[in-house]
């Protein structure tokens, strides 16, 4: 099994939007999938049109009193489950200071369902904070959205700062970053694209493209591959499972 | 996993009737029908029905998108393919990239995927739906007609999601009030199997029920038909090369043949028995260089993996080499095995078995009159012969030592081989647990000592397969990875050659030796 994390510090980057349409991806080509969104807002459980309450509220799971199995909710896909968000995970950070080994408690309760998932991808709310570190514990890959402008890539370097320095939390935690709601029709995004990708060489080839079907999906309620099979972006969100895939 | 609640419709009303009242009374809303052309697919030994898996090609009938592999368990889907051609994969190698692949592959091993029945179903899929509509259950009604055009029967099944059981509980109290359901726990492939009158699987084992007191020669006549049987239900797989395991399963029939021969003495007329016995090696004898090249490609990724990856490729010569050899040997099984000998041999034997009760003797006269043990009780026959092998073989076994030459452990799998195949032969006139008890360490015997024969045989092969190589003007790089691969063979011939004293010491105790006796007193007891 392995964790990914879509994350970044910053809000409205497209990081749900690449947890739901990854996770789709990954599901129709035959792996076992769950997303977990961590999320208190609940973006990703709503995109699946499940309802946003957790048996027992978040703090069962995360205490261990309840078994992440037991609030898992099928989507309407093949092999594709979800952790819905849950209101009380607003209060993820003290929940987790809280519990014995705070790093460690994401990594303990996704233990539990590693014979039954190939993928787990966790969709998290921004920040950094203790919650955030036990994300990085658990998960293998951090998947990073990045807007093309000067702020968002300053935040990934602190991102990768933070990775750096922190051996201990983020033992063989791969940062792996790529462009978010790119608009090439805007210079600026042009001209930092090419500039960003010569500073940050690292960054995924593939990228995704500002487009109105990935608005949509908060009309359709689904993953834009599942409505707009073939559309850009549907291909570009292929794409990107292509390359994150191959790198895993 | 969640669960999948299957039904049989019965009686089976108007399919289409069914449906409309499903969407009407129970407000399901229909999310697809497709008509489908499937065949279902598994080895000639049936290994993926004895485990419950389905594994199935399907064609959209009206054309439309590509054809599809299909595994499911139980209903559920475990994993779906589309495939670029409408082609069935045929051995492990040709699977798709599933993640669950390697529970197919343990299970079907060397062997090939064979086509089963074809039938075409109209799949129907309803959705039972939430305020947010949202889907809580699923609802798949299949219909399917076999190729003569009979029906089987409508089958229901209510596919819960997880997470919510509560909703596929209450849609399924409502279901069975509104038809008659019975539970369905089968697989349609068998379904299928059984209505369309689809030969039998083969059956991996023997299987006989000997009667301890009736004549030894109608006991031997019962294993030699069975064996006989199998060859039979082998011979086609083998002369098609459909997988290795056909040829595999004739030969281990032919050699037990040979072995229920040997141990007819006294119980077969000696003149008849010496003719069979003489005609059986010939036919053992001429699959020999096939099962061999036949061995060499199953071996060669094991081979492969034995060599750094930088070597892998230097190999390739290898691998051409043993694809040649294996053909060669192929047609000319096929030519013997098609010979007028074959035949006769097959026509004399199937005459002799006709019958019952004992053989009359060489020379016309009574039954039995050759053959002092004919009539005596099977099980006490057996007892004895299987008294000698043992005490032959642990007799043996005492004269090895750390300084034995290699043919005397060659010699002593051959006696481990007879008593094997006694215990697999007439086992079932014996109490099933004390065979049990006899086999296991007898197994775990044999197991070392066919290590080391086999890997003597192996590098010996190899290196004479290097120097055609050498002749062919193989490049340095191959025959240096063939002399890494040739020592890793030596190696494992080595640790066998080690683990034999630990293992002989077990199988020459006390308690094994118990077991044996334990025999001899079943046969005194039975008789
Ligand atoms: N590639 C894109 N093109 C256009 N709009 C996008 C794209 N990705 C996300 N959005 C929109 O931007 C908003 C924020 O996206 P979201 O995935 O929820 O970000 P985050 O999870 O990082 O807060 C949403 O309204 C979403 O529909
Ligand atoms: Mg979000």
């Amino acid at each position: 099994m392995k964790v990914l994390a879509t994350y970044n510090i910053k809000g409205g980057v497209g990081k749900t939007a690449t947890a739901v349409n990854l996770a789709y991806e990954a599901a129709s080509r035959g792996n076992r999938v769950l997303v977990w969104d961590l999320d208190p807002q609940g973006a990703a459980t709503f995109y699946f049109r499940i309802r946003p309450k957790v048996k027992g509220g978040g703090k069962a799971i995360v205490s261990g009193r309840r078994d992440l199995d037991e609030v898992i909710k099928a989507s309407d896909y093949d092999n594709l489950d979800v952790v819905p968000a849950d209101f009380s995970m607003r209060n993820l950070d003290l929940m987790i200071e809280g519990s014995k080994k705070p790093l460690a408690t994401l990594r303990r309760v996704l233990r539990s369902v590693a014979k039954e998932y190939d993928l787990v991808f966790l969709d998290c709310p921004p920040s950094i904070s203790l919650a955030s570190e036990s994300v990085f514990r658990a998960a293998d890959a951090l998947l990073v959205p990045v807007i093309p402008t000067t702020l968002s890539i300053r935040t990934f370097e602190q991102l990768d700062r933070f990775v750096e320095e922190n051996p201990e939390v983020v033992k063989d935690l791969d940062v792996i970053g790529f462009f978010s709601m790119v608009d090439r029709r805007k210079r600026l995004h042009r001209e930092l694209l090419v500039e960003l990708r010569a500073a940050r060489p690292d960054l995924l080839d593939e990228l995704i493209p500002a487009v109105t079907d990935v608005e949509r999906m908060g009309v359709h309620r689904q993953p834009v591959t599942a409505f707009s099979p073939g559309s850009r972006a549907a291909r570009s969100y292929a794409a990107l499972w292509d390359e994150i895939s191959a790198r895993l | 996993m969640s669960e999948v609640r299957r039904f049989v419709v019965t009686p089976t009303d108007d399919p289409a009737a069914v449906l409309v009242r499903l969407a009407d009374e129970l407000s399901l809303r229909a999310a697809s029908s497709t008509v489908v052309e499937r065949t279902f697919l598994d080895t000639a030994d049936g290994r993926l029905d004895a485990a419950g898996v389905v594994l199935e090609l399907r064609h959209p009938v009206d054309g439309s998108g590509s054809a599809s592999l299909v595994w499911t368990e139980d209903g559920r889907t475990v994993a779906t393919h589309q495939l670029a051609l409408p082609e069935a994969p045929r051995f492990v190698a040709d699977l798709p990239a599933w993640p669950a692949a390697d529970r197919l592959a343990g299970l079907m091993e060397m062997r090939a995927l064979v086509p089963g029945p074809t039938i075409t179903t109209r799949l129907t899929v309803l959705a039972a739906l939430d305020r947010e509509e949202k889907t809580t259950a699923r609802v798949v009604v299949d219909t399917s007609v076999l190729r003569n055009g009979d029906d089987l029967p409508m089958l229901v099944e209510l596919h819960e999601l997880r997470g919510y059981g509560r909703e596929a509980d209450r849609l399924e109290k409502r279901l069975r009030a509104a038809l008659v359901l019975e539970p369905f726990t089968g697989s349609v492939a068998a379904a299928a199997r059984a209505a369309s009158g689809a030969p039998a699987f083969l059956p991996s084992k023997l299987r006989l029920a000997l009667h301890p007191t009736a004549p030894a020669a109608e006991a031997w006549r019962t294993v030699l038909r069975a064996l006989t049987d199998t060859m039979t239900a082998n011979f086609a797989g083998t002369i098609a090369d459909t997988d290795s395991e056909f040829l595999h399963d004739f030969r281990v029939a032919v050699r037990r043949t040979r072995s229920v021969l040997q141990e007819g003495r006294k119980v077969l007329p000696p003149e008849r028995r010496d003719e069979f016995r003489a005609g059986f090696k010939w036919l053992g004898d001429i699959t020999t260089p096939q099962r061999d090249a036949d061995v060499h490609l199953l071996d060669y990724p094991g081979l492969l993996a034995s060599v750094p990856a930088e070597r892998a490729a230097a190999l390739e010569p290898l691998r051409e080499l043993l694809v040649e050899r294996q053909r060669e040997c192929h047609g000319q099984l096929v030519a013997d095995l098609r010979s007028m000998r074959r035949a006769q041999l097959g026509r004399d034997w199937a005459e002799f078995l006709a019958g019952d009760g004992a053989w009359p003797a060489d020379d016309g006269g009574e039954p039995g009159s050759d053959a002092p043990d004919s009539l005596r009780p099977a099980v006490v026959v057996a007892a004895e012969r299987i008294h000698k092998a043992h005490t032959r073989l642990v007799r043996d076994g005492r004269t090895i030592d750390d300084g034995s030459e290699p043919v005397a452990l060659h010699d002593l799998r051959k006696d481990a081989k007879r008593l094997r195949y006694l215990l697999e032969c007439f086992g079932s006139l014996f109490p099933a647990s004390d065979v049990a008890t006899a086999v296991k360490p007898l197994k775990a015997l044999q197991d070392t000592l066919g290590t080391f024969q086999d890997t003597e045989v192996q590098a010996h092969a190899l290196e004479d397969m290097a120097v055609q190589l050498v002749e062919r003007g193989a490049p340095a790089a191959t025959l240096l990875a063939l002399g890494a691969v040739i020592e890793g063979v030596h190696a494992r011939g080595a640790a066998a050659r080690v683990e034999f004293a630990q293992r002989f010491a077990a199988f020459d105790s006390h308690t094994v030796t118990k077991a044996y006796e334990r025999l001899s007193e079943d046969a005194e007891e039975l008789s």
